[in-house]
């Protein structure tokens, strides 16, 4: 008889990855059999294709790094980023996952400790983090252990170790700020906007944190002994860079260092702070978790919103049912934790890292790279441009475009599809609704961005048209992609948003789309062109895809919607 | 508002539906009419077809076979001037969580073009019928599973249609508000209007119904009113409950 824990665990990793779901209809049914082998080839394709791309830079950044003997700064560079994305992108997962999965109401009557629930959730994550890891780190250990002097298998060894507790400090701390945030919640009412604000100021407190720890690097005046020091010293650098989070030595040492002392001693550190971080959390977890739980399903029951006359009957007024919905899709977003949380984070992303390098940058290189750029002949054009990539990037990485209909999930989309509406009128809803918050987000970031680069106001209005009209092609075309192949099946909100392959398939298409514009834009200018041509050029194939978009919805969505059935 | 213009209200015409990978019929050439002015009863054990049914009546499967036609429109090629004409209430009405009662039912009365005097009056004539008036500014997700059951019945009655569907209606609501409900489905069906709903409760069919189907199997094996089912059995008194099990009874008891 397995445990109960590890039970718990299989149970919960059978639903992530949908192992049952995906046997019983793509092998017992046979079910669009062909559309889950497509998805399949497609992932390991992609993963190939992206292991092969860091693998790549890692040799090249290796080879670069030896210059100065600084070679295991390949290894610093590619962990400290993994465990970076991996904290600052935990607190919306781990809210999500935690607090949010549908699967509380039947675990919580379970005669389960709160730690039990909680590790089996945190295996959930780490597994999903591994798959991440796999296609960014693996190459970087690879392309390491192939050029430096090192022993096979003790290399080998302490990488693997490395690889599978990676995630696992980044995530229990991330957990442990989410665990007493969600206590400190659940003491009041208005919980589910208060998950979002404590959410994003933790992201925001994490972010600011790792920035002030970057600023901290030599102070002024000590450049020359700090270079003369790092070429002296081998891999000193790695130190230096390190101080952004400190495992990333230890990490680095363990796997550089692997069969020496020094190796063996970093890779003690680097589990044992593992093992202390999860055990505070699960600790912590196991006092808290259920409070901050069963306090979410206290809904709240305020009195709000509408027309009240004289005799206590409530008064209406009508919105078409485009603007309904539209509005209806707004509410429903925003007051999701999750949805917000995972949606709006690059909202804030962008503006909030600008604004902690501006106060705590004490660099005047950074004013004097503006200052620099200000004086080129076609920044204004450039700036217009990079207004519109910044609405187009925004677009790609929220996911809210390319999930409205995942979102509804199989207990909500019975609701639409009974409704009196066409796909098209469906569509348009989402597409607009998914447009005005994204066009609403975009704001912090553009008020940063002219705060600094100080663009004439005709270029700004230009930026920000083409930025509206190439967001409005991606909304169109995300939304009938997520029409087509909705995921409604799905245990907790993250998976309907971030998780949802749609939205990758979405990032996917919007980072290749923004290479070609970016890339005739470059050849444009290299080439002579004035700005207002690469304008009038980056606004028609907008304007095609919009229009090619516009055109397929009004063809094909009724038939799309019909297809979505229950 | 929508009148209803057709002889018949609902009709289905060999419909039939096996589900993707599936070797039987979930339903079966189901053929059916509901007139105007009926309350129409559907019943049938576990696993037999009628949420499946229903499900394609509403527009929320396609049919493989077969036409649908909600007061003269085809749900498959029309389907937006078919759901016009029905309001739908599912078994277990999953609302939207994170919007409070009102703006639920603004959602819908936009939907289906409710003007706004219209739904003034018939969302708080519904509301006090239900006794939700105090609780339809709180959040769907504070309602009890009845409330929620009585906020979607006043949602799919707000623009009064003609074909009124409903899978297990009674399930969730307390024996008043069940009262007041079986009430306002016969007040329904006297403007001309008609009731398909499908349920367990064999007395409530049994004294509710004008006419009631029975579906087995994904095959009608019967349908009538309760005259025309006794006389089938050859019982002048016998009880839709005992028409029902002997119609139903397993082939192994055979």
């Amino acid at each position: 008889m397995k445990g109960r824990l590890l039970s718990l665990i299989l149970a919960q990793l059978n639903m992530n990855f949908a192992i049952s779901h995906s046997r019983y209809y793509y092998l017992e049914k046979r079910q669009r059999l062909w559309e889950g082998i497509l998805i399949v080839v497609s992932i390991i394709m992609t993963a190939l294709v992206l292991s092969f791309g860091v693998y790549k830079l890692a040799c090249a950044f290796y080879s670069q790094a030896a210059i100065i003997n600084q070679e295991a700064l390949t290894l610093t560079t590619g962990i400290l980023a993994a465990q970076f994305l991996m904290l600052i992108l935990g607190v919306a997962l781990v809210i999500a996952v935690f607090y949010f999965s549908n699967d509380l109401p039947v675990l919580i009557p379970l005669p389960l400790r709160p730690w039990e629930v909680l590790a089996s959730k945190f295996a959930v994550i780490l597994c999903n983090e591994y798959l991440g890891l796999l296609v960014f780190i693996t190459p970087i250990f690879v392309a390491y252990g192939m050029r430096a002097d090192v022993s096979l298998i003790s290399y080998a060894l302490s990488a693997i170790i490395v690889f599978l507790t990676l995630p696992v400090i980044p995530i229990a701390i991330a957990s442990i700020l989410s665990v007493i945030l969600m206590r400190v919640v659940g003491f009041t009412k208005r919980k589910d906007i208060l998950t979002i604000i404590g959410g994003f100021l933790l992201t925001g407190l994490i972010i600011g944190v790792q920035l002030y720890l970057q600023t901290k690097l030599p102070a002024r005046g000590d450049e020359q002994e700090f270079i003369m020091q790092m070429l002296s010293q081998a891999n000193s650098l790695v130190a230096v860079m390190g101080r952004q989070f400190p495992p990333s030595i230890w990490a680095t040492w363990a796997v550089s260092e692997a069969g020496t002392s020094m190796g063996l001693l970093s890779l003690c550190l680097f589990l044992g702070v593992g093992a202390v971080s999860f055990g505070l959390f699960l600790a912590l977890g196991d006092r808290f978790f259920y409070q901050g739980v069963l306090s979410g399903f206290e809904a709240p029951t305020s009195r709000r919103g509408a027309l009240v006359d004289k005799q206590g009957r409530h008064g209406f007024s009508k919105r078409t049912p485009l603007l309904s919905l539209a509005v209806t899709e707004m509410k429903l977003f925003s007051r999701t934790p999750v949805f917000v949380l995972n949606g709006f984070i690059g909202f804030l992303m962008f503006p909030v890292m600008f604004v902690v390098l501006l106060v705590m940058g004490n660099d005047p290189q950074m004013a004097g790279l503006w200052d620099s750029l200000a004086t080129m002949p076609e920044f204004h054009s450039i700036g217009a441009l990079l207004v519109a990539a910044y609405f187009f990037m925004l677009t790609a990485f929220s996911g809210i475009p390319f999930s409205p209909f995942s979102r509804e999930g199989k207990a909500n989309i019975w609701f639409l599809r009974s409704q009196p509406i066409s796909g098209h009128a469906a569509a348009m809803g989402k597409a607009l609704a998914a447009e005005i918050m994204i066009v609403a987000g975009a704001i912090p970031g553009l008020a940063v961005f002219e705060y600094i680069a100080r663009l004439p106001i005709a270029s700004l209005i230009i930026g920000v048209s083409l930025g509206i009209a190439s967001s409005c092609a991606l909304c169109i075309w995300g939304v009938l992609l997520d029409m087509a192949r909705p995921m409604l099946d799905w245990t907790d909100q993250q998976r309907a948003i971030k998780s949802n392959l749609n939205t990758v398939i979405g990032m996917l298409i919007g980072m290749v789309a923004l290479f070609l514009i970016g890339y005739l834009v470059y050849v444009l200018f290299r080439r002579g062109y004035s700005g207002l041509v690469a304008q009038v050029i980056s606004g028609a194939i907008i304007a095609l895809i919009l229009g090619s978009g516009l055109r397929v919805l009004r063809v094909a969505g009724d038939k799309l919607w019909s297809r979505v059935e229950l | 508002m929508v009148k209803a213009g057709n002889a018949c209200l609902l009709k289905l015409e060999g419909v039939s539906k096996t589900y993707r990978g599936g070797s039987t019929k979930a339903v079966d050439s189901l053929s059916l009419e509901v007139r105007p002015g009926e309350i129409f009863g559907f019943l049938g054990p576990n696993g037999a077809g009628k949420t499946t049914t229903i499900k394609m009546i509403v527009g929320l499967l396609m049919p493989d076979n077969g036409r649908i036609i909600v007061d003269g429109h085809d749900i498959v090629k029309d389907p937006v001037s078919a759901k016009m004409r029905m309001g739908f209430v599912p078994d277990d009405p999953n609302l939207y969580n994170r919007l409070t009662g009102l703006e639920y039912l603004n959602l819908v009365a936009d939907i289906y073009g409710v003007s706004a005097a219209e739904r003034t009056r018939r969302i708080n004539d519904l509301l006090s019928m239900f006794d939700l008036t105090s609780e339809v500014k709180d959040l769907i997700q504070s309602y009890s599973h009845g409330m929620k059951q009585k906020l979607a019945l006043t949602g799919a009655l707000l623009h009064n249609p003609p074909l009124f569907i409903l899978d297990e209606p009674m399930v969730g609501l307390d024996p008043r508000s069940s009262r007041l409900f079986k009430d306002l489905m016969r007040s329904h069906c006297d403007q001309g209007y008609a009731v398909f709903f499908s349920t367990h409760i064999l007395e409530v069919a049994e004294r509710l119904c004008d006419r009631v189907g029975i579906i087995d199997k994904g095959k009608l094996i019967a349908c009538g009113s309760m005259d025309e089912l006794r006389k089938l059995s050859n019982e002048t008194d016998e009880s839709l409950e005992d028409i029902f099990l002997e119609l139903t009874l397993p082939e192994e008891a055979d």
